[in-house]
């Protein structure tokens, strides 16, 4: 072997031994990557429904178990399509040590006025037994909760979708209360948005 | 020597290959502060949006933002560990991520 091969040579083998490095200490790395995998493999079970609307199509609300000991709650039109969007909490915590655990999906804004379509979905506990969203008018709708098992664990599901009357007007949900059953609130997280 | 070559070459493709088909971290590991946000490059080809958080109080969204309007597009918030949302259909968007509490996570697109 000539010395410029050589050279060439060991030039590419510390190439090649850092790209394998640096994939390597990624992988270590708790990125989420893990659990995205996972979520490509684990099907989705449907526990709630988003009607159609105001024009708008109906959504379905799955639950998924992962490998990686997650339950995750999306939303999509079917539980096989790449339009999803959701969160995963462990498996030891779903509900993040709150009465109920919901995400806020919507389309247009970042400012209220500019926020077309919302809706929110998530899975409550199961001695909740009234949810409701709280308006920025100060008006409360009620969230209708259906019976899921997810893992072996009863859950309560629920999908809503904002009337496009009320984004229109600039009243957007401010949070999401639940109650037990004697009326008392027992949980209140609010969305962020809505004012 | 020459298939040696060849081989390492091969090899090399196939690592940078695999690595740009993996996720791509926008915002690394690192602690967050209400307001914090984050941003990858504009492009037509993503698939998806997650913001990967550890601790409570994990207040966060995630979106796609339009090259040409700025406006927000499937837009996730919650405070799940995990929030992943999917790429609109046509044009440009590039990924995006905000944080509304403290905490410590990343933010990745693929």
């Amino acid at each position: 072997m000539t010395p410029i091969r050589r050279v060439a040579a060991v030039g590419v083998a510390v190439i090649l031994a850092g790209l394998l490095a640096g994939a390597v200490i990624g992988s270590r790395l708790d990125d989420g990557s893990d659990l995205a995998a996972a979520i490509e493999e684990a099907p989705l079970v449907r526990v709630a429904g988003i009607a159609p609307e105001d024009g708008l199509p109906g959504r379905g609300v799955y639950a998924q178990t992962t490998r990686t000991g997650h339950i995750c709650v999306w939303e999509a039109p079917t539980a096989t399509s790449r339009q999803r969007g959701g969160g995963c909490n462990t498996a030891n915590d779903p509900l993040n040590g709150e009465p109920l655990s919901f995400t806020l999906s919507y389309d247009g804004g970042p400012a209220v006025a500019d926020v077309r379509t919302a809706t929110l979905f998530g899975l409550a506990a199961a001695d909740v037994a009234r949810a409701s969203v709280l308006m920025s008018d100060g008006t409360e709708r009620d969230i209708r909760l259906r019976r899921a098992s997810v893992s072996g664990t009863a859950f309560l599901a629920f999908g809503y979708r904002i009337r496009k009357s009320d984004l229109r007007k600039g009243i957007g949900p401010t949070a999401v209360i639940a109650r037990d059953a004697s009326g008392a609130e027992v949980g209140r997280q609010p969305t962020g948005i809505g004012g | 020597m020459r298939r040696a070559l060849i081989a390492v070459e091969l090899l090399i493709a196939l690592v940078v290959t695999s690595t740009a088909l993996a996720a791509y971290q926008y915002a690394p590991p690192r602690q967050w502060s209400p307001g914090a946000s984050a941003g990858s490059t504009y492009s037509s080809n993503w698939l998806a949006n997650y913001f990967m958080t550890w601790g409570s109080g994990t207040d966060k969204t995630v979106t796609f933002i339009k090259n040409t309007t700025y406006g927000w597009h499937n837009t996730k918030r919650g405070g799940s560990d995990y929030l992943e949302t999917y790429a609109p259909f046509e044009g440009a968007f590039k990924a995006h991520c905000v944080a509304h509490s403290w905490f410590t996570g990343s933010c990745n697109v693929r």
